[in-house]
């Protein structure tokens, strides 16, 4: 994160931070009363769970107390559960025993790169492959955290030069995208580039404003070289 | 608070302490109350907020784990469900538009004029973002929360939530300049 960043934030902390506030002391004694009656209705202090739970669990429903074994239903669950295993357990190994059916995009290709999405921060943020072809190079990549940008806002792949630099830009565009619904990033492109004259491949997020040069937001980048 | 004094309380918490509790309530309340009150129209509603938070992860501790990214991004999460539980049931989809970015804050001392001016320009732009890019730095620089707690409380990735960051605080930089502009 950039200098200006950590000040931004730190200026926006103090603006936006805390209230200096104590929590209403009524507001106390009902808390520590509720937690006396879950006490009295649980006498073990244990819950009704084991803890094992994901703590993604934000529903914020009251989940009903079950004591004395497992719930009615929850042998037929498991069950159905089994059984859904063993069908995909099948399916797969028939799938690799058959072989993953070839990709049309990038049949009879060459492999050039595979590497990882780096992310601003020097995070993973998911995984591109190029695959030289007859009519120029393929590019894949996937990953599930990009941000899903405002309508007519998108990003953009470029493959960037040595010599590119702001306002001068050394780059060729190998065409843009955005997240589906649910964030996910999984796309084919084709340019016409050589990765050994331009060896950084970079996304951008453009705002959509018709101006065609790069937009400086860089989201991610892999270098090539 | 440490992460060790937090495991501790929540521990004690889960075996149904009261006074566990409430040292999780007074170490929990002053981010709730400042992410729900710039959510609701008055004090009054943000600390019904953080109440039903509070009594929800009382009925829901046993099912929490530290495999996420902490018990406040838990209850942050919680906290957030409230919010929008009560938006929607008002049938109010932005509710926090027209909610004072400020509330409870009293004017500073002459000799903090100027920082509370510059305060004031950036709460006036942070209140022109869009909910999404409030809600992100909020859960970053008023909850606290790491980009893993954030990305856990909006159901989103970590990388996403730094993005996001990102690009909220270049929107917030432009209409910092705006609001410059305009005075």
């Amino acid at each position: 994160m950039a200098a200006d960043d950590d000040e931004l934030l730190d200026r926006l902390a103090d603006a936006l931070g805390p209230f200096d506030r104590e929590p209403p002391a009524d507001r106390i004694a009902e808390l520590r009363a509720a937690v006396r009656d879950a006490a009295a209705a649980d006498p073990t202090g244990m819950g009704d769970g084991d803890g094992a739970a994901g703590a993604d669990d934000h529903d914020g429903a009251v989940a009903p107390i079950g004591r004395g074994g497992p719930p009615r239903g929850r042998t037929a669950w498991l069950a159905g559960a089994a059984a859904v295993a063993v069908f995909v357990v099948a399916f797969g190994v028939g799938y690799l025993m058959r072989g993953a059916p070839a990709d049309p995009a990038t049949a009879g290709g060459v492999v050039e790169f595979s590497q990882a999405l780096v992310g601003p921060d020097g995070e993973e943020l998911g995984e591109v492959e190029g695959v030289r072809l007859g009519i120029g190079r393929v590019v894949r990549l996937h990953t599930d955290e990009l941000e899903i940008l405002p309508t007519g806002e998108f990003y953009e792949v470029w493959f960037v030069g040595p010599d590119d630099e702001p306002g001068s830009p050394d780059r060729i565009s190998a065409g843009t995208f955005h997240p589906d619904e649910e964030g996910v990033s999984d796309i084919t492109l084709t340019a016409a580039v050589d990765p050994a004259l331009y060896p950084m491949l970079v996304i951008t997020a453009e705002p959509g404003d018709g101006d065609p040069s790069p937009s400086p937001i860089e989201v991610a980048r892999v270098d090539l070289g | 608070m440490l992460t060790d004094d937090v495991r501790e309380l929540v521990a004690r918490a889960g075996a149904h302490d009261p006074d566990a509790w409430e040292q999780l309530y007074r170490w929990t309340y002053p981010r709730l109350f400042a992410y729900a009150r710039r959510r609701v129209p008055s004090d009054h509603a943000a600390d019904d907020v953080v109440s039903e938070t509070m009594v929800r992860a009382l009925d829901k501790l046993p099912s929490f784990t530290w495999q996420g990214a902490g018990f406040d991004a838990w209850v942050f999460g919680i906290c957030r469900n409230v919010v929008l539980e009560q938006h929607r049931r008002r049938g109010r989809e932005q509710p926090h538009d027209d909610v004072d970015p400020s509330p409870g804050r009293e004017p500073g001392p002459l000799d903090e004029l100027v920082a509370s001016e510059e305060r004031d320009v950036l709460r006036a732009a942070f209140a022109r973002l869009s909910p999404a890019d409030r809600e992100v730095l909020e859960l970053r620089v008023v909850a606290g929360l790491s980009a893993e707690g954030a990305a856990e409380v909006l159901g989103r990735g970590p990388g996403a939530i730094r993005m996001a960051q990102s690009r909220a605080l270049r929107r917030l930089e432009s209409l910092l300049e705006e609001v410059n502009r305009g005075r």
